[in-house]
């Protein structure tokens, strides 16, 4: 099977992920709770993982990166944080519905909504500035659209959140590993991103990145404090109650050393060469409509295709049953699909990973040629 | 042996703290805190020897991990706060 469908998790991970899960299982107890040598061990294997976390995205402590289950999770606590019942909210057009639907569920919310045409990085900051301009609480954008691959101005945008004051909330479900994210330098409120995708760790990984503190989502045992029946009021413990998911965080951390050892910058080069390569190959053939970036860098490892006349889903089924693995319908985001003209049909994505070679592209066009009739 | 509990807010600023005093060349060592002082509760604390200590405080100054407490023992259980 090829696989091409990064953006919803990495399949291909590096041999040392599922090594050090495997250990984990076997030999890492539950952190902070109790001093014995598993549990110590465990502790070990968590800061190391903060460290080389808060080290590759430039965050000042470790204690600010916060362990979470998924972006998701991240996400909901960063907003709950963040918005409350009336506030103001400014989003881009391509937001998931990992954003939408915590905000839409928090009531009376102001939603405003920055739109701009696919890969119009200009249009989106002015988008953003006229729409912070009308005032706001809060401000909520994705890094890399997961439809499309947009690579949303967010230098730009955080830069229009710090001059007006307003905690931005940044989503990088898509761009965490893949695109250079330098947390002290937005001056974001909060970073949710993915263990799973980018980073290459295992499923059931997150890490949310804090310039504070923030509202607990669940409350519990975190191994200190206990005779208090409030949440500790610090870092990270604040965010983690219950038992931490060790083994996946052991993994993680192979992920990010991978990560760190491959530089974002060549990752990125390579996925991008990549999803051009593959971009330009499908506008060639008859009956799809491919949304590919003219400008290379408003456009990360995700591409987004429409057969003509044809259900994607379909297109999605006759792909896998010849051992391609992409994701076709609404991706969870139909705000996306809304903002580019594409709610009522849907997409057919591809998305790669550090892991794919040019070989599979060869092969995928190959595949596609036959199933468009050219 | 007389020896010093650096008591730390959280494990992972028990962990900061080790790692800030092993880099300056401190032997630090996380251990949980003896309940008679660790005040709310479960809390992890950092081991120095009873001569570390004075140069400990230094490196953990520059690194602005102040502690939040510091007993002194000789490890037959009795604890006695060391005034900052």
């Amino acid at each position: 099977m090829i696989y091409l469908d990064s953006a919803a998790t990495t399949l291909q991970k590096p041999p040392a992920v599922a090594r050090a899960a495997a250990r984990a299982i076997n030999h890492l107890a539950s952190p902070g709770r109790g001093g014995h040598r598993p549990a110590m061990a465990a502790s070990e294997t968590a800061f190391a993982c903060r460290e080389e976390a808060a080290a590759l995205f430039h965050v000042p402590s470790p204690e600010q990166v916060v362990f979470t289950f998924n972006t998701t999770h991240g996400l909901n606590i960063a907003i709950k944080t963040l918005v409350k019942p009336g506030s103001r909210v400014v989003i881009s057009g391509y937001e998931h519905n990992a954003v939408t639907r915590p905000l839409h569920a928090i009531p009376k919310v102001e939603l405003r909504v920055a739109e701009a045409p696919l890969f119009d990085q200009h249009a989106m900051t002015e988008a953003f500035r006229q729409a912070l301009d009308q005032g706001a609480d809060a401000a909520v954008c994705t890094h890399v659209s997961n439809v499309f691959g947009f690579v949303l101005p967010l230098e730009e945008i955080a830069a229009l959140c710090r001059d007006r004051g307003v905690p931005l909330i940044v989503d990088a479900a898509q761009s965490a590993g893949c695109l250079p994210l330098d947390f002290q330098a937005l001056g974001a409120a909060f970073v949710a991103m993915p263990g799973h995708k980018g980073l290459l760790g295992p499923q059931g990984t997150g890490l949310l990145l804090c310039s504070g503190e923030a509202e607990p989502l669940l409350e519990g045992g975190t191994g200190s404090q206990s005779i208090l029946q409030t949440m500790p009021d610090f870092l990270p413990d604040q965010l983690e109650a219950g038992t931490h998911n060790i083994t996946g965080i052991a993994g993680l951390l192979e992920g990010l050393r991978f990560v760190r050892r491959q530089g974002i910058r060549n990752i990125a080069r390579q996925e991008r060469r990549l999803i051009r390569r593959m971009g330009a190959g499908l506008a060639c053939m008859a009956g799809l409509r491919v949304f590919l970036s003219e400008d290379p860098e408003a456009q990360a490892g995700v591409l987004s295709f429409l057969p003509e006349g044809r259900d994607c889903e379909e297109l999605g089924e006759l792909l896998g049953d010849r051992g391609f693995a992409l994701r076709a319908g609404l991706h969870c985001a139909p705000l996306a699909h809304k903002t580019a003209g594409t709610l009522e049909t849907g997409t057919v994505r591809a998305s790669v990973s550090p892991f794919n070679q040019d070989w599979e592209v060869r092969q995928f066009l190959r595949a596609m040629e036959q199933l468009t009739g050219r | 042996m007389l020896y010093y509990l650096i008591v730390c807010r959280s494990l992972t600023h028990a962990q900061r703290t080790a790692a800030a005093l092993e880099r300056g060349g401190i032997t630090a060592r996380i251990l949980r805190s003896p309940k008679s002082i660790a005040g709310e509760g479960c809390s992890h604390s950092v081991k120095v020897s009873q001569r570390s200590l004075p140069e400990a405080l230094r490196i953990l100054q520059r690194a602005e991990l102040s502690p939040k407490r510091i007993f002194i023992t000789a490890g037959d259980g009795s604890y006695q706060e060391v005034e900052l």
